[in-house]
């Protein structure tokens, strides 16, 4: 097989892989003439496709060989795939080769499991390694690891990536991955999550300790593969940004797969489904929210059609309306409608300026959305019996008893 | 402060002592690139509110000048971000026989020359040329310098790499979740004429529906009846 055709089975393999950020890195250049890149701490999108997403990273798999058996894999061992391998040399190459081009800001590499862990991940170190010490490459890696391959391998590939994945795929993950174990993904990122603080409390001491994966750890979880409802994925999620601090976790609408196993659904990705996880994973991490306030026992499903955070508005209607004049930032950042820069904006400019809603037109605010919440110089809101229909048929709101 | 790449006239600046916030001036920095030639009166007219009575302009995001200031400003931004994402360099053979990258972009607005060090930072062990409309940059291993705009002619319009590429493209991307409106939100099409891969896309589009047919049938068929769901 050419390396063309390499390529495309084993970019094809990689792509139900949802990350591809580049971004949270050290700072590097290679101003110096010596090596080959730099990175600048948030990434870069070198081009989209018509998927809609965003091409940061030559995204590959060094084999889609595998001995394991996961369900929703395309590379699961009974699957009649494709099947190709790289050497760790051509992925060298055509990462320098894509980098210089300024196609890519790195590799992200993961790999089918042959033979047997250890080896598996030696291999995939090895691309890392060649990149680093003998290409100086400066530029960005990303390597997923093997829970099950030895703690020294996942320290070096540590010391070679600026960022580290391990993907926890389904909370429920022995149902469809029987070789796989929630348990020891969990403490595969503990480890890592000690290494990572242990390599930093270094380099604040002396610049030339070595660094341990600087961009974090991320996971992604599969959603729409098995019956588990949001309630249970976001809770997952908040104990991993918590416990183990991962930078970033992935949602993934599940995919069709070509000779998909009988157990899963043969349905379009639940797109919506997934946006609406990122919309409230958003509001976890940056808003403060808890997933109580995003689901309920009732409800464990985000609602479809309306965002994350006009559902949870529309719930505890009695904290509303919030006036944009006087209410503290926690409050503002829970009107519908009103982002994280928005609400800086009007903070800052209260002391001078009151409010109105031709102002708000110009931050860009959507007024349909944030009006029945919002109290401005110019405007107090309607009963919310009047809310628009899509709001009211959510019926999650017991009308106040006015 | 005004060390934008312009030949236009720097804004006269007030005489007597005044501060002005660093924000003000990192901002009109970038907005100083603005192809828009109003940009010299926005910056004089904020300068001087800024410094008559009126030091806490900046925070009011709605403020006619200071609104147009932060969308000039983010204008420049999302330019610059997009040079560094879309420049994509081609090999032509040297005089002396080694490579040179040479990239042909069309900004919008006048940012080679402050979005330069990016590229040194990043490529400096290479030799380089950025060819645009208004300005070019070339690296050749030890010096920046910049010569007068050219024509897209100039540059190279193949490499042998860019078939490896496009393979990359073809099949990374996942025809069961066709999203077009937001691949066009962050690449808009002005930028497709050079980008080697975007003339993948109207085909990746029109054959993505008839592709996962295939495969949910070929899976249909592979379930043995009374086994699916
Ligand atoms: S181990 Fe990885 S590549 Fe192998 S079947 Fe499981 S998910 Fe797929």
């Amino acid at each position: 097989m050419d390396l063309a055709a390499k390529l495309a089975v084993l970019a094809d393999a990689a792509k139900y892989d949802a990350s591809c950020a580049s971004s949270g890195s050290n700072k590097r250049h290679s101003r110096d003439g010596k090596g080959l890149g730099s990175t600048t701490g948030s990434g870069i999108c070198h081009s989209y496709t018509p998927d809609g997403r965003c091409v940061s990273l030559l995204k590959i798999l060094l084999t889609n060989f595998c001995i394991y058996d996961c369900l929703y894999c395309i590379n699961r061992k009974s699957s009649d795939v494709r099947r190709a391998r790289f050497t760790p040399d051509e992925v060298v190459q055509l990462t320098l080769d894509f980098y210089r081009r300024n196609y890519i800001e790195g590799l992200f590499l993961s790999s089918g499991i042959i033979r047997n862990p250890d080896y598996t991940m030696e291999q995939v170190v090895k691309v890392a390694r060649t990149l680093r010490v003998e290409h100086s490459f400066r530029g960005y890696i990303h390597l997923k690891t093997i829970p099950e391959a030895a703690p020294e391998l996942i320290a070096e590939a540590g010391r070679w990536a600026d960022r580290i994945s391990i993907n926890v795929e389904l909370p429920d993950l022995q149902t469809l991955a029987p070789e796989k174990n929630i348990w020891r993904i969990r403490t595969s990122m503990t480890v890592i999550q000690q290494k990572i603080e242990q390599s930093k409390a270094e380099r604040r001491e002396s610049v030339k300790a070595p660094s341990f994966a600087p961009g974090g750890q991320s996971t992604q979880m599969i959603v729409g593969a098995t019956p588990t409802p949001d309630r249970a994925i976001l809770a997952q999620a908040s104990t991993l940004y918590g416990a183990h601090r991962l930078r970033r976790v992935y949602y993934s609408a599940f995919s069709p797969i070509p000779s998909a196993s009988s157990k899963l659904p043969l349905i379009a990705p639940p797109l919506v489904r997934e946006h609406r996880l990122y919309q409230a994973d958003w509001l976890m991490r940056f808003y403060g929210f808890d997933v109580a306030e995003i689901t309920s026992e009732a409800q464990p499903d985000l609602p479809l059609d309306v965002d994350p955070k006009l559902a949870g508005a529309v719930r505890n209607v009695a904290s509303f309306p919030v006036d944009l004049n006087r209410a503290p930032r926690e409050l503002l950042l829970r009107v519908p409608g009103l982002g994280v820069r928005n609400v800086d904006r009007i903070l800052g400019m209260r002391r001078w300026h009151r409010l109105t809603l031709a102002d708000l037109t110009k931050l860009r605010v959507p007024l349909s959305k944030a009006l029945p919440f919002i109290v401005t110089a110019d405007h107090v809101p309607k009963l919310v019996a009047q809310l628009p229909a899509a709001q009211r048929q959510l019926d999650l709101f017991v009308p106040a008893t006015t | 402060m005004f060390d934008g790449p312009m030949d236009a006239p720097a804004p006269a600046l007030p005489t007597a002592k005044h501060r002005v916030p660093r924000a003000f001036v990192d901002m009109a920095r970038r907005v100083a690139c603005h192809r828009d030639l109003q940009r010299w009166a926005l910056l004089y007219r904020i300068l001087f509110r800024l410094t008559h009575g009126e030091g806490h302009l900046l925070n009011i995001a709605v403020d006619p000048d200071i609104h147009l200031l932060v969308r000039m400003e983010k204008a420049v931004r999302r330019d610059v971000h997009k040079m560094r994402a879309f420049v994509r360099f081609r090999t032509v053979t040297a005089e002396d026989g080694e490579a040179w990258y040479v990239a042909w972009f069309e900004p919008e607005h006048y940012i080679v020359e402050a979005n330069a060090p990016f590229f040194t930072d990043r490529f400096a062990s290479m030799r380089w040329s950025i060819l645009t409309p208004d300005r070019c940059a070339h690296w050749d291993g030890a010096v920046l310098h910049f010569t007068a705009g050219l024509t897209r002619a100039e540059a190279p319009d193949a490499d042998a790499v860019e078939p490896l590429w496009r393979q990359y493209y073809a099949n990374i991307f996942n025809p069961a979740r066709v999203k077009t409106h937001a691949m066009q939100k962050e690449m808009p099409k002005r930028y497709w004429k050079n980008l080697p891969e975007a003339e993948l896309i109207p085909d990746l589009i029109r054959q993505a529906p008839g592709r996962v047919e295939t495969m949910l049938a070929r899976s249909h068929a592979q379930q043995t009846p009374g086994d699916s769901k």
